[in-house]
């Protein structure tokens, strides 16, 4: 079967107008509604509906280029930062669309946090002015809370132990995977409901990649989280559900060991056992 | 990865003639009454090794490339499958171990023996053909002559149990090899639904 | 055999090939450094041109002593041209900074807009533009309306002067802090206002301070605007209010007069000038060997 057929095949199959897709019972934490991206004129995302669940992990995987990166800044309202670029449809958090009339994009950002590709903190804040930063620059001068929001970040991101010395240094002088935990724990700080994090070790080894793996398993007792990866094995171990996106639309989203065990998909299939293109 | 899986599944199908080729075999010792217990006992170590095989590549592929979807379903599939086969061997020396124990039972009656080993041999080629082709059909019909293997190895015990002058040496020798083509029969069928299982992702629910 | 001739015969081509390319190699080299020795010869000798001509009348007593009204008279300085520079400058940098920083941030941080694109081209246009035109317009806005030369209104020339200076150096390391603190810092719920003052600012202030010193050092030697608006003075300096002198305009008119005390008051203060600017040059050196801007890419 060609790819081009195979789409027609799958998407006639499944997603037809049966409003977001939703692999489990409970109420979704994040809910979008044929939600578009474009850059431009250019559409990036064509009309996503997917629920995600309450602390719970869920990760998006796709070859480069399908969006999944794009989907994921609409969450938050990133993607709106980039030149040209908008967003159509709804993004609904507990029920309230953060698209909606007077909703402050930046209030939306406090509550859904985000984490990128390449760590990325403050280099000229120390460790512990990068964890309270997103505090900080909100207004928050109180010592003793700021104090408290650091340790319980750095202890959440096990990054706590190796720092609690040296708080008072450059965020630079820290290892990539070091770094990239305390991206996390400045995430963390502000409190945030929902997670998103972007390839969030890509650049890392696979040493410090388990470690942040640990980490987001610990997490998901307390938050949502949506991770991108385009390392299906991470998807496989850290997520409880994950979705497959291919060319701007969502192919498959499903358990996560359904859908490695047993996708529905021709195309999944062929994704995720490296057989595509 | 590909060529692991081809060289996974060449072993798979070298196993399944050998061990159809033990289970005939023995079946045929049975019923002409020739010795041939030395040569299946070969043929069963070596399908042991050859499981092993199975096993070890299997563990190789998992841990290099961790596989998913399709391919994850074949390797462990063909590790039961491989088990399968492995059975098979060890019947067809039980089998042949049955005649040895007992010495000559040409006067006993091979006919159900003789017809229930037609059905078990047609399930391992069906089971053998749905692996090579990924006939999923073919797989469901297993579990069908399954229920006839049953059903004569059960009338065969009543029947036995009725009739005191079968004699204890031929009564004792058929239940016994009918008891080794049920189980054979059974292994078939769990063939049959590995082979689904590949397929489709399904498991069989009767199981 | 044949092969093998033909073989020799290459190898011996690609050796004459490679014989050429290092004769050429070797003649840019010395070329090159030829034209560095041209570049620079020339700066040595105006140093030392003012070096050995400034030396008579270089004294403690020079640096803080007032201009006398006779060319003749002892214990001539130019304290009030001293003064006058840096607070002229000073004047003109309370002004230039809060509007070139402020400029080169919009130019970099609402780089999409097509007012930004424009703002920057007159920005550009500006910073080309011949300071002996600010000088009069300087001198028909503020000279004429106050009806009086003023240190205010050379202060305000050397704005002018310093805005797109600083306007373009602010823009261009702005424009040097990677995207990803700024996304990191939108992504934390911070507004972008407070990720461009705190955050953007602050990782890109070393070239920010950086644009400030070499704007500073450009009007430091600025003669023709100020003699259309401050006009210089031989008195001590009091208040922007009056004429003012500067360092450059010191140089200017005792250079130009007939007497030899004067011309070599005008060398002793050239020196006083070139240290100036050579020291905030080298301070910038300073600031920009230092890592400004980390982890960027």
């Amino acid at each position: 079967m060609k790819l081009a057929e195979m789409e027609q095949t799958d998407k006639g199959a499944n997603f037809e107008n049966r409003g977001a897709v939703r692999p489990f019972q409970t109420q979704p934490k994040l809910e979008t509604r044929n939600l578009k991206a474009f850059f431009g004129k250019t559409e990036a995302i064509k009309g996503i509906s997917l629920a995600i669940p309450d602390r719970k992990i869920t990760a998006i995987i796709g070859p480069s280029g399908c969006g999944k990166s794009t989907f994921l800044r609409c969450l938050n309202r990133m993607h709106e930062l980039v030149q040209r670029a908008h967003t159509e449809g709804e993004v609904n958090l507990d029920g309230a669309n953060i698209y909606g009339p007077g909703v402050d994009a930046v209030a939306v950002r406090r509550k859904i946090g985000m984490v990128f590709q390449k760590p990325n903190p403050f280099p000229t804040m120390s460790i512990y002015d990068n964890v309270a930063a997103g505090l900080k620059l909100n207004g928050v001068r109180n010592r003793k809370r700021l104090d408290e929001a650091v340790e319980r970040s750095l202890k959440l991101a096990f990054l706590w132990e190796e720092t609690k010395d040296r708080l008072k240094e450059p965020g630079s002088g820290l290892s990539g995977g070091q770094q990239q935990r305390l991206c996390i724990a400045r995430a963390l700080a502000v409190e945030p409901e929902v997670i998103l994090m972007d390839e969030p070790c890509s650049a890392l080894d696979p040493n410090a990649t388990s470690r942040i793996e640990q980490m987001m398993v610990e997490l998901e007792n307390e938050y949502t989280i949506v991770i991108v990866t385009h390392n299906m094995q991470q998807a496989a171990r850290v997520a409880d559900y994950t979705a497959f996106f291919y060319l701007g639309q969502m192919i498959e989203y499903e358990e996560t060991d359904k859908l490695f065990e047993n996708p529905k998909m021709e195309l999944t299939e062929r994704y995720i056992t490296g057989k595509f293109g | 990865m590909d060529m692991g899986l081809e060289k996974l599944t060449n072993l798979v199908l070298e196993m399944a003639s050998l061990s159809e080729k033990s289970v005939s075999t023995s079946i045929e010792a049975y019923s002409t009454g020739k010795n041939l217990s030395a040569e299946i006992k070969t043929w069963s170590d070596e399908l042991g090794k050859m499981q092993d095989e199975v096993a070890d590549l299997s563990i190789e592929l998992l841990a290099r490339y961790q596989p998913v979807a399709s391919d994850l379903r074949f390797i462990q599939s063909s590790l039961e499958i491989s088990y399968g086969f492995f059975r098979f061997g060890r019947y067809a020396y039980d089998i042949a171990e049955v005649l040895e124990m007992f010495g000559n039972l040409s006067d006993c009656d091979h006919s159900e023996v003789d017809i229930t080993a037609k059905t078990t041999k047609e399930m391992i080629r069906m089971s053998i053909d749905a692996f090579a082709k990924r006939d999923v059909e073919l797989a469901k019909n297993i579990g069908k002559l399954d229920d006839f293997v049953d059903e004569k190895y059960r009338e065969h015990i009543s029947k036995t149990l009725k009739d005191p002058s079968i004699g204890l040496k031929c009564a004792l020798s058929a239940t016994l090899v009918l008891r080794y083509l049920e189980r054979i029969s059974d292994h078939s069928a769990y063939i049959g639904d590995s082979v689904l299982y590949i397929v489709s992702g399904e498991r069989n629910p009767m199981k | 055999m044949q092969t093998a001739t033909v073989e020799s015969e290459k190898s011996r081509k690609r050796s004459g090939n490679l014989r050429r390319r290092q004769l050429v190699d070797r003649i840019a080299t010395v070329a090159i450094f030829g034209a560095v020795i041209l570049a620079i010869v020339p700066l040595v000798l105006i140093l030392a041109d003012i070096v050995i001509k400034a030396a008579p009348v270089m004294s403690f007593g020079f640096l803080t002593n007032l201009p006398k009204a006779s060319p003749f008279s002892p214990d001539q300085g130019i304290s009030n041209a001293i003064i006058g520079s840096f607070v002229m400058v000073g004047f003109a940098s309370l002004i230039a900074i809060p509007i070139g920083v402020g400029a080169g941030i919009f130019l970099s941080e609402w780089a999409e807009m097509r007012f930004a694109w424009v703002a920057s081209f007159t920005n550009d246009v500006l910073a080309e533009f011949p300071s002996i035109v600010i000088g009069i317009f300087v001198f028909v806005i503020i000279v004429l309306a106050t009806h009086s030369f003023s240190g205010y209104a050379g202060g305000f020339a050397l704005a002018v002067i310093m805005i797109p200076i600083v306007a373009r150096t602010t823009e261009e390391s702005l424009k040097l802090v990677p995207n990803s603190y700024r996304e990191a810092s939108m992504a934390l719920g911070v507004s972008r206002w407070r990720t461009i003052t705190r955050i953007v600012l602050s990782t890109g202030r070393g070239g920010l301070v950086t644009g400030v010193l070499l704007a500073v050092a450009r009007v430091m030697g600025e003669t023709a605007p100020l003699l259309l608006t401050a006009l210089g003075s031989t008195l001590a300096f009091r208040t922007l209010s009056q004429p003012t002198e500067s360092l450059s305009l010191l140089i200017y008119f005792y250079g130009t007069s007939a007497y030899k005390t004067w011309q070599a008051q005008a060398w002793g203060a050239a020196l006083v000038l070139v240290v100036i600017v050579l020291a905030l040059n080298i301070s910038v050196r300073a600031l920009t060997r230092g890592k400004f801007i980390t982890g960027g890419d």
